[in-house]
């Protein structure tokens, strides 16, 4: 504990901090409650979704989900068609959402258990299958949400937006969860060897079922939330939250080889993903300069993160 | 032209006309297949697009004016996948495909493959290059430019502007983008003080958006792609400043919104964006091309502009949660055909 930088999670937040302050040089200091507030709301959306993620990769090689896109615009898409804009309906429609993401998630694993496919292939499989789902379903008509529950979405509460209170809320459970349950063990037990685990008595299997339904639930309420926020499910709505699921772990300090979660890192990681773009807009970046420097960024940050660990194990 | 839902009565009205006036020539094209060679269908416009194909093609088909007209869309928006989908046409013995590509220059090798085997290959708003297809173009760098004359004609005074364009890297990007700067320049009362990329999807551009409006002065007026003009205006609400001038893309949740705002505040804009209607378009010009019409390679289509005048019967016409459409005859096809002349 002598030396805070030996957390891996810290190079996140510092990196989310370097591009707020950078970002707010441009302007001396106006509208950093502003900025602030858009990250906030913003990050929440990839902050559930990585959280989701972080927890797949935790597994062990080979595990990742590359249906959350897919999962997120089917569980909105359905979620929003089954309200229909009507009033009182938020509710109905969120279990609708979660009810998505429980069948996706079930029919992940189903896939991955039952036909021994390799996770990136199934998930990816299944993503091409749910994604027709949202199609047919609704041929990508935008359906606004009801009043009261756009407005939520929307809306704020102690100064903090709802949707980032969802999201500290989720990643609160998630850290009680990983650290103090006995689920949250087996989980990383089964991450870091997954036979040890089985041979000590580790019900291996149902902590990847439950693993993979948790992603997809995580996946179906973001979508739900981002829906709501944006005013209607469009069917490109969950594309950039593929890669960004998964940088969000990585920048986030989690082992990518599995066996070592990190929650607070998400949210920072989260946070600077979407500062970091901004900051680049503001300087007037043009996209290909964005990219490359993006890309450099995350490198730089997962370079950091990593030494460090090593360092101290 | 009025638009969609008006125009598909119309529409087979002006087929059975042209039935009469050109019977002969659709006697000709009544043996032959036609296929939509289709690189992706994840966003409104395009499932639009797909729904204006195949109400045209089954109208067509029931008429007797070609045998087959198939739409075929490429799961993963892969130019390689498309160019093994046209490859496969070429072996079911289509006459012509009708195609919208997922690059401007990677699928000339298979469309070169088709034309050799004798197909008609009409490419449209995804265009190709390759010389022996025909192309059915939108003057996009048009489109900026008219955007930034309208914003001078509301604004002479000038100020900031905000662009969002759309997804990096792609063709009417660069496009659209090289007309508004080209208008600005022209304009030059006007400087773009920040530019983000929207992806042309309403959430990517409400991010966008609110990224860069912290560091931003006041905005008069924001230039757009299309699909991006509600999320912008969220993100101005959402940071509490008074909306601009923002120029529209024809989405419904865009056009309502204006309508909103017109009868709270008397808000005016312009709307204007390629109809996915281009695509029935595109299956006349290959049926004319069929039936051994001359036409000329290059043809352009006008955008659809939405003013001040015409947003209550757009927004009439426009299904909820889709795009404003218009659906292309039979005439409108031999018109662009006999303008390119």
């Amino acid at each position: 504990m002598t030396n805070p930088f030996a957390k891996p999670w810290i190079w996140s937040w510092v990196a989310a901090a370097l591009a707020f302050a950078l970002t707010l040089g441009l302007t001396s200091g106006r509208g950093a409650g502003e900025l602030a507030y858009a990250a906030l709301s913003f990050g929440a959306f990839a902050a559930i979704v990585g959280l989701g993620q972080m927890l797949v990769i935790t597994l062990g090689p080979g595990n990742v989900d590359l249906s959350i896109p897919a999962t997120m615009t089917l569980s909105a898409t359905l979620a929003l068609k089954a309200m229909g804009s009507d009033e009182g309906t938020a509710l109905l429609g969120l279990v609708v959402a979660l009810g998505a993401g429980l069948g996706a998630g079930l029919a992940n694993y189903a896939l991955i258990f039952l036909l021994r496919l390799p996770p990136i292939i199934a998930t990816l499989a299944a993503s091409l299958v749910y994604q027709s789902f949202a199609i047919w379903s609704n041929r990508g008509l935008r359906i606004k949400p009801p009043e009261g529950l756009a407005d939520f979405a929307t809306g704020r509460f102690l100064g903090l937006p709802n949707v980032a209170w969802v999201g500290l809320a989720l990643a609160i459970v998630v850290w009680v969860v990983l650290e103090r349950s006995v689920w949250g063990r087996w989980l990383l037990a089964t991450g870091q060897q997954m036979r040890v685990a089985r041979l000590a008595g580790v019900p291996v299997e149902l902590v990847r079922a439950s693993t993979y339904v948790t992603v997809a639930v995580f996946a179906a309420l973001s979508g739900y939330l981002l829906a709501s926020f944006s005013g209607g499910a469009a069917l490109n709505m969950g594309t950039e939250y593929l890669l960004m699921s998964i940088a969000v772990v990585v920048i986030g300090g989690t082992s990518i080889a599995g066996g070592y979660s990190n929650v607070p890192g998400v949210w920072g990681a989260a946070l600077f993903m979407f500062l970091v773009v901004s900051m680049l807009n503001s300087y007037g970046a043009g996209a290909g300069v964005r990219n490359v420097l993006t890309g450099a960024i995350i490198i730089a940050i997962v370079i950091a993160a990593s030494t460090k660990k090593r360092g101290r194990a | 032209m009025t638009i969609s839902k008006l125009l598909l009565g119309a529409a087979s009205l002006a087929m059975i006309a042209g039935a009469a006036s050109a019977e002969s020539h659709m006697a000709e094209t009544s043996d032959k297949r036609i296929a939509l060679s289709n690189n992706y269908a994840g966003n409104s416009w395009r499932q639009a697009m797909l729904q204006t194909f195949e109400e045209t093609a089954e109208e067509a088909v029931a008429n007797g004016v070609v045998a087959a007209a198939d739409a075929y869309t490429t799961s993963e928006n892969q130019a390689t996948e498309q160019a093994a989908q046209i490859q496969n046409m070429i072996l079911q013995g289509y006459d012509a495909i009708v195609l919208n590509a997922a690059s401007p220059t990677a699928l000339n090798g298979a469309v070169k493959e088709a034309c050799d085997a004798g197909l008609t290959v009409v490419s449209f708003d995804g265009i190709v290059t390759e010389p022996c297809a025909w192309r059915i173009a939108v003057d996009f760098a048009a489109m900026g430019r008219e955007e930034v004359d309208y914003l001078a004609s509301r604004l002479p005074e000038g100020g900031n502007l905000l662009e969002i364009r759309g997804l990096a890297g792609v063709f009417v990007d660069d496009e659209i983008s090289k007309g508004i700067h080209a208008g600005v320049e022209e304009h030059d009362q006007f400087e773009i003080v920040g530019s983000v990329h929207g992806d042309w999807a309403q959430d990517v551009a409400q991010k966008a958006v609110a990224g860069i409006l912290p560091s931003l002065p006041e905005v008069v007026g924001v230039v757009t792609q299309g699909g991006d003009g509600y999320g912008a205006a969220q993100a101005f609400e959402a940071a509490g400043r008074d909306t601009p001038l923002i120029v529209l893309g024809n989405r419904q949740d865009e056009l309502q919104w204006w309508a909103e705002q017109r009868d709270e505040n008397g808000y005016e804009t312009l709307s204007l964006s390629i109809a996915p209607g281009v695509a029935s378009l595109a299956f006349w010009v290959a049926q004319q091309v069929l039936a051994g019409e001359d036409v000329p390679k290059d043809l352009t289509v006008p955008f659809l502009k939405i003013t001040q005048d015409t947003l209550d019967a757009a927004l009439e016409s426009t299904p909820e949660g889709s795009v404003a459409n218009v659906v292309y005859t039979l005439e409108d096809a031999q018109e662009v055909i006999a303008e390119a002349k």
